[in-house]
């Protein structure tokens, strides 16, 4: 089995600039991308990579392939494949340093009596103790790029010494200091890590609700608690909202063809109820009756990745019985953030789908083709916390022609637009340079946070993917007449 | 020269597995202590990867005697009394000492530590964390190591123990970019762990290649029972890049059993008592056993199955080897595992007393470098057990060891530096040799053995061992040390291996016919160093 692949080249010493060389090497089948590494390393002894136990279980050989970080020991070596350091400090080609970031990560202070931990406080500890060190999380985390963040393992190792009844420290004053509060909750560490160790959902937003319990919420997370306690939704009104200019139920153009209930969220809501009508149309359009409870409220979502848990239960119960008692089925929701809350945060008896897998699910009328180029921007919420980005795609693909650009978080979830500005704002930013590097004419999204907060920085349009859809509509209904 | 620094400290620790950051956490009490890691530390070594778990006696139905006879029996009668004495009995110590510092060990409904029953064991002491029972007490070594002051050298190779006369007084070793760096230190633990690297199938991991034999035995100690080499039953083979990795005992311990290409659970023709959780020698005796007669699997292995266990059982208490198979194509909840018996622990190792001083004065040893706690043939678990006793006392007593005055021998130095030359100039990659003598150590000195094949691996690697060593680059340089360790640790279980002429525990030697069980052998340790080597003889008690 003959295989190439274009290893990294890099050495601080004595090159300005890395390289890339290309190795094609014969292997048995099944071989791992370590041992064409080794294979290479032959070739070349002078080829810097790091590896220990070959078995997935010392951490030591992360690298990226194609883009994406792995353990080189696990990741089978295809054929046309990119290997490249880990996004860190290189030591030489593919080795990183390591040190920084373990120096970083807390040692246990034992308490003067030791009360070990029982079977349901173990229970809890063990998923965030399969930790490998590998540091892949650290080195895709974006928070860490602009923020003077610790990083997702640093964070997981306090959440496990804090279950730990055996530590003696106040583990919520360090996390808080090593930057607990700039986590976008993007899911990118999670999704890399090797152990699939959950740390958003297990240990930052965790650590987060000890510090709410210790009253140490940042002051403008509290004002969005106390928002949604007095008016059901996370943000202020000012401007007609999109559940003031809709009727409760909106019967489509022609025949029936599926009938959803429709959870708007907040944004859409208050901030971007045109986008939300663009939406309607298009539902309209092919054939969806939506059913809009007026009593909805806020999905939960600022609440759970801020640690304000105290109320939560609360918008819960009024969300679930508010599609419930109209014999709803099925929910749909547009905005990305509340997708993935009621996807993965919510025991819905309902089922929940994003608007564009109705879509793409049941097909839609063609649109006319717009004369112009989009890139799609992949919000967090919605790649990660739902697994959709084909579908937003494949939509798309029906009314312009998509330049691919790079995923990035754009900085706005987590609370870390609202908690956090600076960090919010020097991620939005560097999204805007990647906009501005790709050159297209518009953006498209699938997340009011992403469309809101990008379309503030970039200086191009970000439209969301219906209004995309309703353009096309628009323009085949003019070139009919 | 090219000497980049000089660090003096009291005791200095070579190694950064369960051993060593055991030992160097006991010794830091004494005074300033320094550990060298080949590896990030904690990375490198057998502990991390250590899958079963750890022996100690917990329960009032359990008792000392029963570890310590399982032991010995396990041993073929080859370990040292005393050693086995101090691991069973402070085995349930050391392990408090983890509980104390913060590991996340199983435990039963009662909140007892949960223990599993491993083989050669007359009751279920094996300690467990699912499967990742060395990484957990791994991370628990880490986290008190980062609240210590002990000073870390990572990625820094030993090359040599440095001389006063005959005392040990510490290390000349390589940092990371290949120069030389001088640890001077009143007292030095060996703490490198094995060597099963130098097999072509071995369960060791990169740091495996057997160092700490080659750097006391060069520095004039004295080692025992060389020839005894563990072969872990089940190893994987597939992929065959990734062939040997460990099939943790643990499967067998939660119920998997063996089958032969016939559907046969072959074990009932080799020990129809425990079956699959015989000990460990006769269990790859077997298995090699079913494979040479041809009946084995195309992938030459033979099946182990689990699929007969709930799903539950599975994810819970093997979710690593789940996770390993999955990525490798095959999903063990329905389909049997290829297993085959893969070089995985060295038992013989440095001579030490039961405080770990080796034969040199200032040279401490534990862990897997060192010999006779687990005779001809370790049970499972007791090599998490012995890092913990062993290196606890091994730091203890190089910390209350005396402070002395340390005389260089700069002419040492000087070697050194110009065998740095010669690899520079060299003409064989270190991988080159590497693969001829893995190759030539399975072929000849593996499962089953004979003068002729024994005398065959020597000649080979007396060749391999003079062969002029090549470095690209400085970085290069620890590569060269590492395989020329390894020739010379195979040496030593090659020679050893010549000198016992019986078989016993995990040495099998097809070309002596003995008249003798192995608890009345007539053979004691036996015995290699630089000065003198040869078989001890003993007085058997009928």
């Amino acid at each position: 089995m003959k295989v190439t692949a274009r290893i990294f080249r890099f050495d601080p010493a004595c090159d300005e600039v890395a390289r890339f060389d290309t190795f094609s090497i014969d292997l048995v089948e099944g071989a791992r991308v370590l041992h064409f590494l080794h294979a290479a390393h032959e070739r070349d002894p002078t080829l810097s990579y790091r590896y220990c136990c070959g078995t997935g279980q010392c951490g030591s050989c992360a690298v990226r392939v194609n883009g994406i970080p792995t353990l080189a020991c696990m990741e089978e070596a295809r054929d046309d494949i990119t290997i490249e350091p880990l996004n860190l400090p290189i030591k030489k080609d593919l080795t990183i340093d390591m040190e920084p970031v373990l120096a970083k990560l807390a040692g246990i202070v034992p308490q003067e009596v030791i009360k070990i931990p029982s079977r349901d406080e173990i229970e809890i500890i063990k998923p965030l103790r399969e930790c490998i060190e590998c540091f892949a999380c650290v080195s895709v985390c974006p928070a860490m790029e602009v923020a003077d963040f610790a990083g997702p393992t640093v964070m997981r190792q306090d959440m496990r010494l804090t279950l730990d009844p055996r530590d003696g420290k106040n583990r919520i004053t360090e996390a808080i200091e090593e930057g607990l509060f700039t986590c976008t909750t993007c899911q990118y560490c999670w999704k890399v890590c090797p152990k699939n160790i959950e740390i958003p959902a297990k240990a930052i937003e965790k650590l987060r609700a000890l510090a709410n319990r210790q009253g140490l919420t940042l002051p403008r997370h509290r004002e969005v608690e106390q928002l949604v306690k007095e008016t059901g939704r996370s943000i202020t009104k000012n401007k007609p909202t999109f559940l003031e200019q809709i009727p409760e139920i909106v019967e489509p153009y022609g025949e029936v063809r599926k009938t959803v209930g429709f959870f708007t969220g907040c944004m859409y809501d208050f901030r971007l109820p045109e986008t939300a009508l663009d939406a309607i149309d298009v539902l309209k359009r092919n054939g969806i009756r939506v059913i809009i409870p007026h009593e909805q409220v806020c999905c939960g979502s600022p609440l759970i990745r801020t640690g304000q848990l105290g109320f939560l239960d609360t918008v819960k119960q009024r969300n679930i019985s508010a599609f419930t008692c109209r014999g709803i089925d099925t929910v749909m929701t547009m905005c990305a953030g509340c997708g993935s809350t009621l996807k993965n945060d919510y025991a819905t008896p309902f089922k929940v789908v994003d608007i564009t897998e109705v879509l793409t699910e049941l097909g839609i009328e063609s649109p006319a083709r717009l004369s112009i180029r989009a890139s799609y921007h992949d919000p967090c919420h919605a790649l990660r916390g739902q697994g959709i980005s084909d579908q937003p795609r494949a939509l798309l693909r029906q009314v312009v022609d998509i330049i691919e650009m790079p995923q990035k978080c754009c900085g706005a979830g987590g609370g870390t637009r609202s908690g956090r500005p600076d960090v919010a704002n020097a991620l939005g930013v560097k999204r805007a340079e990647e906009i501005k590097k790709v050159g297209v004419d518009i953006v498209v999204s699938c997340c009011p946070f992403c469309e809101f907060h990008i379309g503030a920085l970039a200086d191009r349009p970000i439209k969301n993917i219906t209004s995309v859809l309703l353009d096309g509509y628009k323009k085949k209904d003019q070139e009919m007449g | 020269m090219r000497i980049e620094d000089v660090v003096d400290c009291h005791v200095l620790v070579i190694g950064s597995g369960g051993a060593g950051i055991r030992a160097a956490i006991e010794a830091e009490k004494y005074g300033d202590t320094v550990l060298i890691s080949k590896s990030i530390a904690g990375k490198g070594g057998c502990t991390p990867m250590a899958e079963g778990g750890y022996n100690a006696v917990l329960h009032a139905a359990d008792s000392c005697t029963l570890h310590e006879e399982d032991t010995i029996r396990g041993g073929s009668y080859l370990n040292d009394p005393e050693l086995v004495k101090i691991l069973v009995q402070e085995a349930p110590k050391r392990f408090q000492d983890l509980l104390d510092w913060g590991s996340v060990f199983d435990v039963t409904e009662d909140n007892e530590p949960a223990q599993r029953s491993f083989g050669g064991q007359r009751f279920p002491r094996t300690c467990y964390a699912g499967d990742r029972s060395g990484h957990e007490i791994m991370m628990t070594l880490l986290e008190h190591l980062r609240c210590s002051d002990v000073g870390l050298f990572q990625e820094f190779t030993v090359i040599e123990l440095l001389k006063d006369g005959e005392a040990v007084v510490g290390a000349v070793a390589l940092d990371p970019c290949g120069k030389l760096c001088i640890f001077e230190a009143d007292s030095t633990i060996l703490a490198t762990g094995g060597g099963a690297r130098m097999y072509d199938i071995s369960t060791n991991s990169a740091t495996g290649t057997g160092d700490g034999f080659a750097l006391g035995y060069q520095a004039g100690a004295e080692l025992i029972d060389m020839e005894m080499v563990q072969f872990h039953p089940t190893g994987a083979v597939y992929p065959y890049d990734a062939r040997g990795r460990l099939v943790t005992e643990a499967v067998r311990s939660e119920g998997g059993i063996l089958l032969n290409n016939n559907d046969e659970r072959f074990m009932i023709r080799y020990d129809p008592e425990r079956m699959e959780l015989s000990t460990r020698d006769i269990v790859a005796r077997a298995i090699a056993t079913e494979i040479d007669e041809g009946r084995g699997t195309k992938r030459k292995g033979v099946y182990l199955d689990v699929t007969h266990l709930p799903a539950k059982t599975i994810e819970e208490r093997l979710p690593t080897m789940l996770e390993q198979f999955l990525k490798f194509g095959v999903d063990i909840r329905r389909e049997p595992m290829e297993v085959a018996p893969t070089a995985h622990h060295i038992m013989g190792g440095l001579r030490i007393t039961p405080h770990c001083q080796t034969t040199l004065q200032g040279l401490y040893a534990c862990g897997e470098v060192t010999g006779g706690i687990h005779g001809a043939n370790r049970l499972g678990g007791n090599a998490l057990a012995d890092t913990q006793v062993f290196g606890k006392r091994a730091g203890e007593a190089a910390g209350k060891s005396a402070n002395r005055s340390i005389c260089i021998d700069s002419n040492q130095v000087n070697i050194i530096d110009k065998r740095l030359d010669e690899f520079q100039r060299g003409k064989i990659l270190p991988s080159v040799i590497m693969k001829k003598l893995q190759c030539a150590m399975w072929d000849g000195a593996g499962i089953f053995r004979t003068a002729v094949t024994l005398k065959q691996v020597k000649v080979t690697i007396d060749d391999l061992v003079s062969a002029p060593l090549y470095a690209a680059s400085p970085t290069n340089f620890a590569e060269c040390f590492s395989t020329h360790n390894m020739c010379i640790a195979a040496s030593l279980v090659v020679r050893s291996a010549l000198m016992r002429p019986e078989s016993r525990g995990a040495h099998v030697r097809r070309d002596v016919v003995q008249t003798w069980e192995t608890n009345n052998s007539p053979y004691g340790h036996t015995y290699i160093s630089t000065k003198h080597e040869g078989i001890e003889r003993r007085t058997v008690i009928k």
